[in-house]
């Protein structure tokens, strides 16, 4: 029997965009394979590729040429719509604007991955993953009535709500002042540690990558170095 | 800032937007496209009727009664500069053909005109020869219509017997501009020379000739100076009771009132384009502003004033409007000149409309008003975001102060009353347009709060997930339900409005249309010819025949007091009413009424004791007729007393067999009588059926009415045609402005669609949830609005129009269920782009 495949694959992954006249190489020739239940941390300065990177990854991007791998299957190629259902209830997303539906309060927000992975009794698990980040008062608010903390806490509970296998986080504090950033970090930490997912996680601060098992540095969509 | 930093501001900040504000250009423009054409539209029908009716009364003035004009009247029309003058006499008298060898020639009441001067100045007189009738008449020449010399066996070049004396026939006179056919034709045609009728001692003194005094003016002269003119001959007229003096425009209130139901129709299919043109720019402008606040948050943490912000965005919607209005004005233009040609026969020789510079004008000032005034409250409420956007991109503008609002809300609606006002030429008509309008915002406004306040409360975690998603849109704070609800509803008022008036209008002209029209009336039957003549209709291939017994009398007494009493006590203005009491009348008897008689007043023969009469409405008025009145007819020397029992409304342009007066069976039984028919026959019957009958009856006489019906079937069909096309542009016009509205605002929908499909919602699940979404507010929307359009039309049908209207609850419930439906595909057109993206792009931008 042969060995598990890694959770998340990349294989000579290219990703150029056109930028006027010229090419530009945004993620160049990278691969990486990260481990089921790892944790890894994403590092590079401003424009280096790493959320390009994390989107190619999720499928929510297409790379220009590679493979990209899940659980050893390749995404690259699937429809808009595979990838979609590919999504539910494997990969959760934090990202640094938080992307809260509007639309929806925050337990509706938290409600809908479930719903969309057909789990049973979803409200009982939005309403759990709610009083995980600490708000469980807070499920009726729409994302303008809560605070940047509040928000990203909601984001995080809807990223964990389906259990996914693949947490992927772009720059998830990024937006927040040092303590609620800090708080922040430290709900994502215990959530994954909790659940056993995997993580792939953007910054640009070493401190936060310090929490990691271990850091890849990109520059000019090259991995640099790892640690 | 100064000029050159703000005008390049002004461009920088078109820069992403151009397409969303193109479609704000062409929204004002469809609307000013409309005003411009139809101002151009109604000069040109108001002209072209004009000339029908000089065309009708044969000039621009007349003047008639039982007496030759008095000289001082005569005075003020010779001292008249450039008038032209024609004087005709009217009398009924019995011509003969010559004695044959086979005894006495046959002989026939008709209809003798004799005329002196250029007769007629407008319209043609249709003669064969084509030759000027004074030549014609010249010395012993007379002319005679068709069915006189087939009624007497006689040919162009024959003799004929007028008062005794030989004249001979030297045309045929077909058709004459001031006559119509009728029914109640004493009989055929008959043309002299002034000098001829002197010579037969026809008009003696005392017998009944009727005057008649033409005026032309010189061919620029208005309507005014005809009136002017009348005024003056009127008050020339020792005795005014004895004459009428009529101008070319108060003839002809039938035709008048045609054009003025097409013309108001025109208003208000142009009115409502206009108000669904301020609805897409508000619509787009907020969109476009949306889509700006990020930009207004950083002017406004970069230190820029709210007054050169507002300054800035405000001369960019103007300059837009500019543009929009101008390009509408001079598709207007290009519209005015390819309409006439498209309702070329509506009314002959319509004219093309003349550069108008004040409709061009006025065009140009509603398309700015209406973008300044749908602009100015998104610009408002934009302009209250806090700076700290740049920090939280969902900090919403602050809501407006309750007096801005208000101010806002009032500013509104007197901008819509004032153009509503200008477009109508009536204040009262623009305000109650603007109430009605603002009423159905209230409404529409009340609505979307309730709309939002149920999606709020509804306990939506049971629902399908699209469906929860398109309630939860409705109810979040800043969803813009508000503004989106009102402005379907208004799409929707606008739509339905029109579509119903148009729809009531062009059923109530398919009813006019005389399908089933008689084309030939036959008078002078003798009761006993009935049977046999009616034997000939048949032969003749007659699809429908009505034949009624006519009886001739004259009032004798009305409510006990004498007609002479009643005519003396009408003041010098009533010559109607002293002209209707003193003529001598028609009666027939009927057991039912025909289809286009209803009665409108009191019950038909419900009194089994007197004997009773029906009577038409508005001549009842005219005389003062009631209910309960009590007639004395006299019939040929014999009073009769007849109790009024009803009133009747007769739709007289059905061209079938009408009466004033209707008596009930029995109460004529035994008075002289004759009968008329009305019959419509196969093409080339009626020619068939006039030499039959002047063989076997030659006393009968039938008058074609075939060219008459169908050129009024032409002109209705016509109408019809341009009220379609009209109302039908409208409401496409319309329903595009409204698709573009809701797609300017879906555009910004591009974030949840692509958040949407990061957490595994498939692209046919996202669209789903929009549809649900869309769809809720549009069909909420639609209703309100379908049903505040009905109340309009209602209204508008019955004050303007005078028409019935009939409720459709079909109409609604589809324009319910068109609007959300054009809503769902409109929003999702919009997303189209979005919802192809990958879900990266959308989140890149943030």
């Amino acid at each position: 029997m042969s060995p598990p495949p890694p959770r998340l694959e990349l294989r000579q992954v290219t990703k150029r965009l056109r930028s006027g006249e010229r090419e530009l190489v945004v993620v160049d020739r990278v691969d990486l394979a990260v481990a089921a239940g790892e944790f890894l941390a994403v590092l590079g300065p401003s424009g280096s590729g790493k959320s390009t990177l994390l989107g190619l990854a999720a499928g929510l991007d297409r790379p220009s040429e590679g493979r990209v791998l899940l659980d050893g299957r390749e995404i690259q190629d699937l429809s808009e719509r595979e990838l979609a259902v590919m999504r539910r209830g494997r990969l959760g997303f934090v990202f640094q604007s938080f992307q809260l539906l509007a639309n929806l309060t925050a337990l509706e927000n938290v409600l809908l991955p479930i719903e969309l992975a057909g789990r049973a009794r979803p409200l009982e698990a939005a309403r759990g993953m709610l009083a995980a980040v600490g708000l469980a008062e807070r499920g009726h608010h729409y994302p303008a009535q809560l605070s940047g903390g509040e928000q990203q806490r909601v984001a995080l509970a809807r990223a964990f709500a389906a259990e996914p296998e693949l947490l992927l986080a772009d720059e998830p504090t990024g937006n927040l002042d040092g303590a609620t950033g800090a708080l922040v970090l430290e709900l994502l930490v215990r959530l994954r540690a909790e659940r056993g997912a995997t993580l792939v996680l953007v910054t640009h601060d070493p401190e936060v990558a310090a929490r990691a098992d271990r850091r890849i540095h990109l520059r000019d969509g090259r991995i640099e170095s790892q640690s | 800032m100064n000029a050159r930093a703000f005008a390049r501001q002004l461009a920088r900040e078109s820069r992403g937007a151009r397409g969303r504000l193109a479609f704000f250009a062409l929204c004002l423009g469809a609307g000013v496209a409309g005003v411009v054409a139809v101002a151009g539209f109604s000069a040109a029908l108001r002209e072209g009727l004009a000339s029908e009716a000089r065309r009708l009364l044969a000039g621009d003035l007349r003047v008639e009664g039982l007496r030759p004009l008095p000289e001082p009247a005569a005075r003020v029309l010779a001292a008249e500069s450039g008038a032209r003058v024609a004087s005709v006499r009217e009398l009924a008298t019995v011509v003969a053909a010559p004695p044959t060898s086979a005894g006495a020639g046959r002989s026939r009441l008709v209809e003798l005109r004799a005329v002196e001067g250029d007769f007629p100045f407008y319209g043609r007189l249709t003669l064969d020869p084509e030759r000027p009738l004074a030549e014609l008449l010249a010395g012993d020449g007379a002319v005679a219509a068709p069915e006189l010399l087939s009624g007497l066996g006689l040919a162009v070049g024959d003799s004929i017997s007028v008062g005794g004396r030989p004249f001979r026939l030297r045309g045929v006179v077909h058709a004459e501009p001031d006559r119509l056919g009728s029914a109640f034709a004493l009989g055929p045609r008959l043309y002299l020379s002034g000098a001829s009728l002197d010579a037969t001692g026809l008009d003696r003194l005392g017998s009944r000739v009727e005057h008649r005094t033409l005026v032309g003016l010189p061919g620029d002269a208005s309507a005014a100076r005809a009136q002017e003119l009348a005024a003056r001959v009127k008050a020339a007229l020792p005795d005014p009771d004895f004459h009428r003096v009529e101008t070319a425009a108060q003839g002809q209130p039938e035709l008048r009132r045609g054009v003025d139901r097409t013309e108001r129709f025109l208003g208000l299919a142009a009115l409502l384009s206009l108000l669904v043109g301020g609805v897409g720019v508000a619509q787009t402008v907020r969109a476009w502003l949306a889509s700006r606040l990020e930009a207004i948050a950083v002017w406004k943490t970069l230190g820029a004033r709210p007054g050169e912000i507002a300054a800035l965005y405000l001369t960019q919607v103007a300059l837009l409007a500019a543009a929009g209005a101008t390009a509408g004005a001079l598709a207007g233009l290009a519209l005015q000149r390819a309409l006439p040609p498209l309702l070329a026969g509506l009314l002959p020789d319509l004219p093309l409309p003349a550069f108008q510079p004040a409709a061009l004008a006025r065009g140009l000032a509603l398309g700015l008003g209406v973008a300044l005034l749908f602009a100015t409250p998104p610009l408002a409420a934009a302009l209250r975001v806090p700076a700290a956007r740049v920090l939280r991109r969902d900090a919403e503008p602050l809501p407006l102060p309750r007096a801005a609002t208000a101010a806002l809300g009032l500013a509104l609606a007197a901008g819509v009353a004032a153009v509503a006002a200008l477009q109508a030429g009536s204040l009262a008509y623009g305000t109650a347009f603007a109430a009605g309008l603002a009423a159905t915002a209230a409404l529409l406004a009340g609505a979307a709060r309730g709309l939002i306040a149920l999606a709020r409360r509804l306990p939506r975690l049971g629902l399908p997930v699209p469906l929860r998603w398109g309630v939860a849109a409705l109810g979040r704070p800043g969803a813009g339900t508000l503004a989106h609800v009102v402005a379907l509803g208004l799409g929707a008022l606008v739509l339905v409005g029109m579509a119903t008036v148009e729809r009531n209008l062009v059923r109530r002209l398919d009813a006019e249309l005389p399908a089933d029209a008689p084309t030939a009336f036959l008078i002078d039957i003798q009761p006993s010819q009935w049977e046999t003549v009616r034997a000939e209709i048949e032969a003749a291939g007659a699809t429908r025949t009505d034949s009624v017994p006519v009886v001739m009398a004259r009032f004798a007494s009305i409510d006990g007091r004498s007609v002479r009493e009643l005519a003396a006590s009408a003041s010098r203005e009533e010559g109607r009413r002293r002209w209707a009491l003193t003529r001598e009348q028609r009666l027939t008897w009927l057991e039912r009424l025909a289809d286009d008689n209803r009665v409108v007043a009191g019950a038909l023969w419900s009194d089994p004791e007197r004997f009773e009469v029906s009577v038409e409405e508005e001549f009842a008025r005219d005389l003062g007729i009631r209910v309960g009145s009590t007639l004395v007819l006299d019939v040929q020397g014999v009073p009769v007393e007849l109790a009024v029992t009803s009133l009747r409304s007769v739709r007289w342009e059905t061209f079938g067999i009408n009466f004033f007066l209707v008596a009930e069976p029995g109460a004529l039984d035994r008075a002289p009588q004759m009968r008329i028919a009305a019959v419509r026959l196969p093409p080339g019957g009626e020619q068939r059926l006039r030499d039959a009958l002047a063989a076997s009856h030659p006393n009968v006489t039938l008058f074609a009415i075939r060219d008459v019906l169908e050129k009024v079937v032409a002109v209705l069909e016509r109408v019809g045609l341009g009220i379609r096309f009209v109302g039908g542009f409208t409401v496409v016009a319309g329903a595009a402005i409204l698709a573009g509205a809701v797609a300017a605002g879906a555009a910004r929908r591009a974030r949840e669609v692509a958040i949407g499909k990061a957490i595994g919602m498939t692209r046919a699940q996202v669209a789903a949830l929009f549809a649900a979404e869309y769809g809720l507010a549009g069909g909420a929307g639609g209703l309100i609005g379908a049903v505040a359009g009905t109340v309009l039309a209602a209204a508008v049908l019955e004050r303007g129009f005078e028409i019935d209207w009939r409720f459709e609850p079909a109409l609604l419930a589809a324009a319910a269920a068109a609007t959300a439906l054009l809503a769902i595909l409109a929003g999702l057109a919009a997303s189209l782009r979005p919802l192809a993206e990958r879900p990266i792009e959308a989140l890149r931008h943030e």
